[in-house]
This record gives C-alpha cells, sequence and structure tokens, in this order.
C-alpha cells in the first residue's frame, strides 16, 4: 500500500511542476498588450518605425491626444515611445535571431487628432489609415496599404505591397516594383503612380487644372472616366496595347491635334470635354485601357 | 587593501601589475577573485574574436569604375598595390561603414547617371508620330533575366572585358550604371538581409523582377536606341534598383 501511495504522491507532484511549467510557457509566449497616451496641442506628427512585422492602424477622433495601443511578445520585441513636444516617436524592433515571422510581431492600433502628419514604416503588414488629414508618407517592404478617406501630401512606397486608396484628396505618390495601385473615388489634384510590375486602377473624376500620370512597366493600366470629366489624355506604350473602351467619349486632341480612332493602338491621344485636366498613361509592355463609367 | 581599490587598480594597471597587497586581498577574497575570472574569460574571447574582415576587392574595382566614368579620378593606376588618392580612400573606409557608403556611392552614380541622361525636350514631344503609332519594335524583345549570382558575374566579366575597368572604350551611361548595379548585387546573394524570411523573399524576388525588366529594356534599347519610352522606363529602374539594393545592403548590415 505504502508505495502505491508514494507514487501517487509523486505523480501529483509531477503533474503540478508540468502544469506549472506550461502556465509560464503560455505566459511568456502570450502576446503583451500596452497602451499609452500623449496629449498634444497642435498639430501632431506621428513617426512610427515597425522593423519588425506587423499592422498598422491609424484611426482618428475629436480628441487632442495620441492614443498608441501595441501588441507583441514581451521577450520577442522591444517597442519604445517618445514624445517631443507635438511629435510622438514609436520604433519596435526584434529581440529575437529567430526565423520565424510570426514571432517577431508587433500591431499597432494609433487614434490621432483629425489633422495629423504620419510616417509610418513596416516590413510586412498592412499600414491601414482612415479619416486622417495631414501630410503622410508611408512605407513598407511587403505589406499592402489602404488608405480611406485620408487628405494631404499622401507619399506611399513600397516594394511589393500594393496600394488601396479610397476617397482620398489632396497629392498622392505611388512607387513600386511589383506593386499595384487602385485609387478610387478620389478628389486628388495632384496623381503620380509608378510600378514595374503591378496594376494601376484609377477609378473616378480628374479635378480640373489637375495633373495625372500613371506608369507601369509590365502591367495594365486602366482609367475609368465619368461622363462630366475634362481631360487631355496623353496613353503610350511600347510593347503593349491602348484598349480604348471609350472611343465615343473622346475627341481629337484640341490642343495637339492628335487622335486615334482606332480601338487598339501603341498610343492614343485625345480630349475629354475641354481638356482642363492633364492625363498621362504609360506601360512598357502592359496594357493600357480607357473606358467611361456607368 | 579594499576590495574597491583592487578594482581601480584592475582598471589602470592590468592583471600583470599587480602589487603584493593586491595579491594578498585577491587570495582571500571570493568576490574579488570573480571579478578577475571575469576579466580573464572577457579577454579571451575578444582574443579568439575574427580580425575585421577586409571588403572584397570587386567594390573598389566597382566604385573606382564608377568614380573613373564620372572623371572624378583621372589616373589610369591599378586598384591594388599602389599607394594613391584611392588607397588613402580605402584606408579611410572601414567595413563597417562600407555598407552605408556603397549604399551612397550606389545612389550618387544611380542620381549622376539619371541626370546625364538627356531629357525628353519639347520639341522632341512636338516630333512625335500623331495619331496612330506603329509599333516600334519587329520582334518582342526577349526577357534575359540576370537574376543568380553566377549570371551577374559574367555580365560583370563580358563589362570589364569591353574595357569599362581598363578605360581603353568609355562606357556608356547606361552601361556605367549597369555595371555599378550589378557589382553592388554580387554581395547580396550571401547577404541575410532583414532576419524575416518573407521579407527577405519579397526583396530578393523584386530584385529579380527588375532585373529581367531591366534586361528586357537593354535589349530592346540595342535595337531601338531612340526609343525615349523604353530609355525613360530603363532609368527608373535603374533607380529603384539602386534603391533595393541599398535597402537590402542597410537590412543587411542591421543584422550584423
Amino acid at each position: 500500500m505504502q508505495p502505491t501511495i508514494k507514487h501517487r504522491q509523486s505523480l501529483s507532484v509531477w503533474s503540478f511542476g508540468l502544469l506549472l511549467f506550461a502556465a509560464s510557457t503560455a505566459i511568456a509566449a502570450s502576446p503583451e498588450h500596452q497602451e499609452r497616451h500623449f496629449a498634444v496641442k497642435g498639430h501632431p506628427v506621428v513617426v512610427l518605425q515597425n522593423i519588425v512585422n506587423g499592422r498598422i492602424e491609424v484611426k482618428s477622433s475629436k480628441n487632442q491626444e495620441v492614443v498608441v495601443s501595441s501588441t507583441s511578445i514581451a521577450d520577442k520585441v522591444a517597442i519604445d515611445m517618445e514624445q517631443v513636444g507635438d511629435r510622438i516617436d514609436i520604433s519596435a524592433s526584434s529581440l529575437s535571431s529567430s526565423q520565424a515571422p510570426h514571432e517577431v510581431e508587433a500591431n499597432f492600433q494609433l487614434t490621432v487628432p483629425e489633422q495629423t502628419e504620419l510616417q509610418l514604416k513596416t516590413q510586412t503588414g498592412l499600414i491601414y489609415v482612415e479619416q486622417v488629414t495631414g501630410d503622410m508618407k508611408l512605407e513598407s517592404v511587403a505589406g499592402d496599404v489602404h488608405l480611406k478617406e485620408v487628405s494631404g501630401y499622401i507619399i506611399v512606397k513600397t516594394t511589393g505591397g500594393s496600394l488601396v486608396c479610397t476617397l482620398c484628396s489632396g497629392k498622392l505618390e505611388f512607387t513600386s516594383i511589383s506593386g499595384g495601385a487602385q485609387v478610387l473615388q478620389p478628389s486628388l489634384t495632384n496623381v503620380n503612380l509608378m510600378t514595374t510590375s503591378g496594376n494601376i486602377l484609377y477609378d473616378g473624376d480628374f479635378i480640373r487644372t489637375g495633373l495625372y500620370t500613371m506608369r507601369s512597366g509590365k502591367g495594365l493600366v486602366e482609367v475609368r472616366f465619368s461622363g462630366n470629366d475634362s481631360f487631355d489624355l496623353n496613353a503610350r506604350t511600347n510593347l503593349g496595347v491602348v484598349d480604348n473602351q471609350a472611343a465615343a467619349f473622346l475627341k481629337p486632341d484640341t490642343h495637339a491635334s492628335r487622335h486615334t480612332a482606332s480601338r487598339y493602338a501603341h498610343s492614343l491621344f485625345g480630349t475629354v470635354g475641354q481638356g482642363l485636366a492633364k492625363v498621362e498613361l504609360s506601360s512598357y509592355s502592359g496594357t493600357i485601357r480607357i473606358l467611361k463609367r456607368n | 587593501m579594499q576590495c574597491k581599490e583592487l578594482e581601480s587598480l584592475l582598471e589602470s594597471e592590468g592583471l600583470e601589475q599587480l602589487d603584493k597587497d593586491a595579491r594578498l586581498h585577491l587570495a582571500t577574497c571570493g568576490a574579488c577573485q570573480g571579478l578577475v575570472a571575469d576579466l580573464d574569460s572577457i579577454i579571451s574571447a575578444a582574443k579568439a574574436l575574427p580580425a575585421e574582415v577586409a571588403p572584397p576587392d570587386r567594390i573598389w574595382i566597382s566604385l573606382r569604375a564608377q568614380l573613373e566614368t564620372e572623371g572624378l579620378i583621372k589616373e589610369p593606376a591599378e586598384v591594388v598595390g599602389q599607394t594613391s588618392v584611392w588607397e588613402s580612400i580605402v584606408a579611410w573606409m572601414k567595413p563597417r561603414t562600407f555598407a552605408t557608403a556603397a549604399a551612397a556611392a550606389l545612389v550618387l552614380a544611380a542620381a549622376i547617371f539619371l541626370a546625364r541622361v538627356p531629357q525628353r525636350s519639347a520639341p522632341e514631344v512636338a516630333k512625335n508620330p500623331p495619331v496612330l503609332e506603329a509599333p516600334r519594335v519587329s520582334q518582342p524583345a526577349t526577357p534575359t533575366p540576370a537574376t543568380s549570382s553566377a549570371e551577374v558575374h559574367t555580365n560583370v566579366a563580358t563589362q570589364k572585358q569591353s574595357g569599362i575597368k581598363t578605360g581603353e572604350l568609355a562606357p556608356s551611361p547606361s552601361e556605367s550604371a549597369s555595371f555599378t548595379l550589378n557589382q553592388a548585387e554580387l554581395d547580396v546573394p550571401d547577404m541575410q538581409l532583414a532576419g524575416n524570411s518573407q521579407v527577405d523573399a519579397s526583396l530578393r524576388q523584386n530584385l529579380r523582377t527588375l532585373n529581367a525588366f531591366i534586361a528586357e529594356c537593354e535589349q530592346h534599347l540595342k535595337q531601338n536606341p531612340q526609343d525615349e519610352l523604353a530609355r525613360e522606363y530603363l532609368n527608373t529602374a535603374y533607380q529603384q534598383k539602386a534603391d533595393l539594393l541599398a535597402a537590402m545592403m542597410e537590412s543587411g548590415r542591421g543584422d550584423n
């Protein structure tokens, strides 16, 4: 009888130890959440350098403060935050030499005043900005960039990530190697989109006196305009074709007297309305498609 | 003697120069014995560290070729084995700062190259064929991407043979930029980049994309040297490649 009791006691001790070990491991590996509030006076500048993976989400509020919420694994990622006047510097760097992407991840959720300047940089996660007015520079290697109802001088630079810009206004610059760009329902006065192999879609109005340049080395460049638009169009491709699906709306170029009636060509010059805006589309070997929205 | 006195003595004189009092204290004090043991292990570890590795010669060759091309240095001297301004530049550059310097040189080279390429003027735009343009090439260019290190080596060797290194023939700005970028790319295959497999894969994939596109444009321009649109795309691709390589070097340096 005695050995059985001792055996049970021993088992209990071992079980408890294992449980304790498992619990401590789970605590150590579980994501750590932290939130900090920074009171600001004017239009703040938020600089976030995420050297590891992770999503950055920025939304606005009426409050004069910047709220930074972050989630990361404590012993894998170091997060530093600093306020200097109205500038908030945030950085996340890896403490781990691990190659597993999920282990070196820091996700950020920022709430900022409506008028805020942003400089955000990440590696693979999504950058999402909504309802913020102010100049912004957003950089990513492989992560996508989604913007909704943002306004200002917007610079987006990615290596492979794509841009989706919905209801944006102001000035937009996008450069990427393989990422694509979708600009939907914009009120942008100046657009410069450049990608080497990604596709470009511009679906919206051209503001009068606006300048719009869209270039893709190998991808599709598609423009969908409305019947009320007024712009001069210059579309050129080396090895691809210009697919003109709006021939009925394109008059001969009133400023340079160049126009083609053919649906497929290597270049197309024409005018819609009075030709007040200037639209330049080009592709080295991709297709350029022009069509009117219904 | 007290522990603090021994500590300051160790700092100023080192282990070898301890006097009799210090040695007596050390023989009886466990804490100080621990301190000395730690110092010993640090010194041993430091001695075991490898000496700083000099950057490969090809980097200096690349930089030299670029500087010669740009007319910043004129003397056609050999890179190795001469006391020159060049060597003083080499001596000034430490391996630790190399990646930054190389990245800066790349961007500078690309900037100079782009500044030299004639921009499309208004009269040229006016001369553009109106209405429907005929295709500019009879055959589409076949992409010949230089994606592997071996292929890059081949490119570099070919360009060396064509006189870029010796200065027998003046390279065009395009050849010069291509040469410099290919040289810089030689280090990338062995480099651990961002320490993140997903980011590394993306960087390398995009480098391959750019190389394929550059090869396609270069091939096309050989057949159609007057094609301004193709040249614009090639210039942009060079600039993007310079930026990408600089980012990759920066990532690799950050890990080291």
